[in-house]
């Protein structure tokens, strides 16, 4: 059974009397382990697939299964519990609290989940924090505001965040968008790590050095998804 | 999350926007404290009164003629035509009620006294013997008027510690014969310093026997009577006694009026409980502004603080945690602006309380209870609309806004 298997989206952004399509009958199925990017053209409504993957927005029709349940049928917390548990989402501009400190940003998901395990006492949360800014080569900067940080680490702070609660699944958005090159390389070998040890990861990017390293490549236009490669 | 966080990162949110959180709590800081003295300066101004009214001994009983309002009885004696109390209703009363310790007909006028010099507009006062007891007043030289003196109307005058000092400066005015209204009286008494007793100045008052006021006055209409009950106990059956005699006396008219003490500390304070609770009034207006403050801030800063709320929920934020959130720092900010309100007040009363011991408007204890609790009801009330447009906003929309 695929960990991601999304039958017939459709999403539709009313714009005053305008209708957008954004999404038109899209399904696709990803399996756990995989690692997949999304390329198409600017507009084509990657971001919005991404969203919907991602928990953050609903499909106007369509089903979702994420992991065996139809999350379309779900409410606001289970929705909730699911972002909270299952998916790390990274971000284009990061979307750190500015006024909070890395390890203050990192913390923030496990905060969230102490409410459903007992086990994540404050002690506990700050450990792991700490562990998942190591991993990501951050062990120096966590008292750090982000704007007293570079793109690439503000980026890692994410994803430190992004994995703290163990998630299947993990989600970038145009994650190298605002990074160098270089930058952009070392973040994109931390993905490739993360899928080596189980994380599916899906990025989008308008990268194609970034596309061509993941396995599996599918490329969307006017909402549709026109074609898949695999590597 | 735990609550204890969230209280912890309200306080956090706090002091990252301290101009913004001290503004906001300005508008509680003033609510709380004009609650906290309005409060105390009408219960201090009872407090006063009271205690004013109480200095006088609460067993006496006041007999005016006319049949007044006993609601209204606070102003000043009004006689009327229709009632007439004369000195036989003052022996009267005094033969049979067994429940007085003292009784006193009363009579009064300005006049002028003189001695070498004159002093005018005095207040001469008639009594017998028993005022003195009625009004506990104290004789610092010679003597109050004896039964004697009043039996026999004898020009005879006890003088206030004012008037004593303005016509006889430090000589002893004892034998002296002073002119009052051109006629002569012999001084027996001066009384002790008093001041205020009963909306009198007595040390600037004269006081001589009933029947020589009567004469001096041309009358034999007396303002009333001035009694005293034994105890506290028997004051509602001496006035019944008094009642009975004297409605006897006139035909079996009411034509009178009785206020004890008690009568008149009741409408007192009902007076002074009602200027309590405007106060109370007015102060809850404030609070009610600095609570649309706390509203119009959270407003504001759940516009500002959108996508942290986006940020929030995409980590896994429920509504509820997003409520809790906006909540929290609603009444983290209105306990601490109320918190910091009672010391203010605290500090203010007290503070005028060491400089100016008469002043005491210090605020009872009870009322510090409620209003911490207003303080926290009014960041509840306030912050729960702000909180819950926090919650509602739709995930995707939080991080896309600019
Ligand atoms: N909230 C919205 N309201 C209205 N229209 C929207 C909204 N979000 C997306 N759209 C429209 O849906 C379409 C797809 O947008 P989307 O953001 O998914 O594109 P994208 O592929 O991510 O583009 P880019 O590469 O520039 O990020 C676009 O035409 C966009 O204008
Ligand atoms: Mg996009």
């Amino acid at each position: 059974m695929a960990l991601i298997d999304l039958r017939n989206i459709n999403k539709v952004f009313m714009m005053g009397d305008e209708k957008i399509q954004a999404l038109n009958d899209v399904s696709v199925q990803i399996n756990e382990g995989e690692l997949t990017s999304i390329v198409g053209t600017s507009g084509s409504g990657k971001s919005t697939l991404m969203n919907i993957l991602g928990l953050l927005d609903l499909p106007s029709s369509g089903d979702y299964f994420l992991d065996g349940t139809n999350t379309t049928s779900m409410n606001d917390d289970a929705l909730s519990l699911y972002r909270n548990q299952k998916i790390g989402f990274i971000f284009q501009s990061f979307h750190l609290l500015p006024k909070a400190s890395a390890l203050k940003n990192v913390e923030m998901p496990m905060q969230y989940a102490s409410a459903y395990n007992k086990d994540l006492t404050d002690e506990v949360i700050r450990k792991l924090a700490l562990e998942s800014l190591e991993k990501v080569g951050l062990a120096d900067r966590v008292h750090h505001l982000p704007n007293e940080l570079s793109g690439g680490q503000r980026q890692r702070v994410a994803v430190a965040r992004a994995l703290v609660n163990k998630p299947k699944i993990l989600l970038a958005d145009e994650p190298t968008g605002a990074l160098d090159s270089k930058t952009s390389e070392e973040i994109l070998r931390l993905f490739q790590d993360l899928n080596k040890q189980g994380v599916t990861v899906i990025i989008v990017t308008h990268d194609n050095h970034v596309a061509q390293s993941c396995r599996r490549i599918l490329r969307m236009s006017d909402g549709v998804i026109k074609s898949e490669e695999h590597l | 999350m735990m609550l204890k966080k969230i209280f912890i990162n309200s306080f956090e949110a706090l002091v990252e926007n301290k101009l913004r959180s001290m503004l906001t709590m300005l508008g509680m800081i003033i609510g709380v404290a004009a609650v906290i003295l309005l409060v105390s300066v009408g219960t201090g101004a009872k407090r006063y009164i009271t205690a004013e009214f109480e200095s006088l001994g609460t067993n006496i009983i006041i007999i005016q003629p006319g049949k007044t309002d006993k609601k209204s009885s606070m102003g000043p004696p009004i006689s009327s035509s229709k009632g007439k109390i004369t000195l036989s209703d003052v022996d009267a009363i005094m033969r049979s009620s067994q429940l007085l310790s003292a009784v006193s007909g009363v009579m009064y006028g300005a006049g002028t006294v003189k001695y070498d010099i004159s002093a005018s507009n005095i207040y001469i006062m008639g009594s017998n013997d028993q005022l003195q007891k009625v009004f506990n007043i104290n004789i610092i030289e010679g003597n109050y008027i004896s039964k004697e003196d009043d039996d026999a109307g004898r020009r005879v005058v006890v003088i206030g510690w004012n008037v004593k000092e303005n016509l006889f400066g430090k000589d002893s005015p004892i034998g002296k014969l002073v002119k009052i209204n051109e006629s002569e009286h012999r001084v027996i008494g001066v009384i002790k310093p008093t001041g205020d007793k009963l909306g009198f100045n007595v040390d600037e008052m004269i006081f001589i026997p009933n029947k020589s006021a009567l004469r001096l006055f041309n009358t034999d209409k007396l303002f009333g009577i001035r009694a005293a009950a034994k105890s506290r106990a028997s004051l509602d059956d001496a006035v019944a006694d008094i009642t009975e005699i004297l409605k006897e006396r006139h035909n079996g008219e009411e034509d009178f009026t009785i206020i004890t003490q008690v009568t008149m500390m009741d409408s007192m304070n009902t007076i002074l409980n009602m200027l309590t609770y405007a106060l109370g009034a007015i102060a809850f207006i404030s609070m009610l502004v600095g609570g649309i403050g706390i509203m119009n801030i959270m407003l504001v800063s759940v516009t500002e603080r959108t996508r942290e709320i986006g940020i929030r929920r995409a980590v896994g934020a429920r509504q509820s945690d997003i409520l809790k959130q906006f909540i929290i720092e609603a009444v983290v900010i209105s306990v601490s602006g109320g918190l910091i309100g009672i010391l203010i007040s605290l500090f203010i009363t007290y503070a005028l309380f060491f400089a100016f011991p008469g002043f005491d408007m210090r605020p009872p204890f009870w009322i510090i209870p409620p209003s911490f609790l207003l303080s926290f009801f009014t960041g509840l009330i306030f912050g729960v609309w702000p909180a819950r447009k926090a919650a509602r906003i739709q995930t995707i929309d939080a991080l896309r806004y600019e």
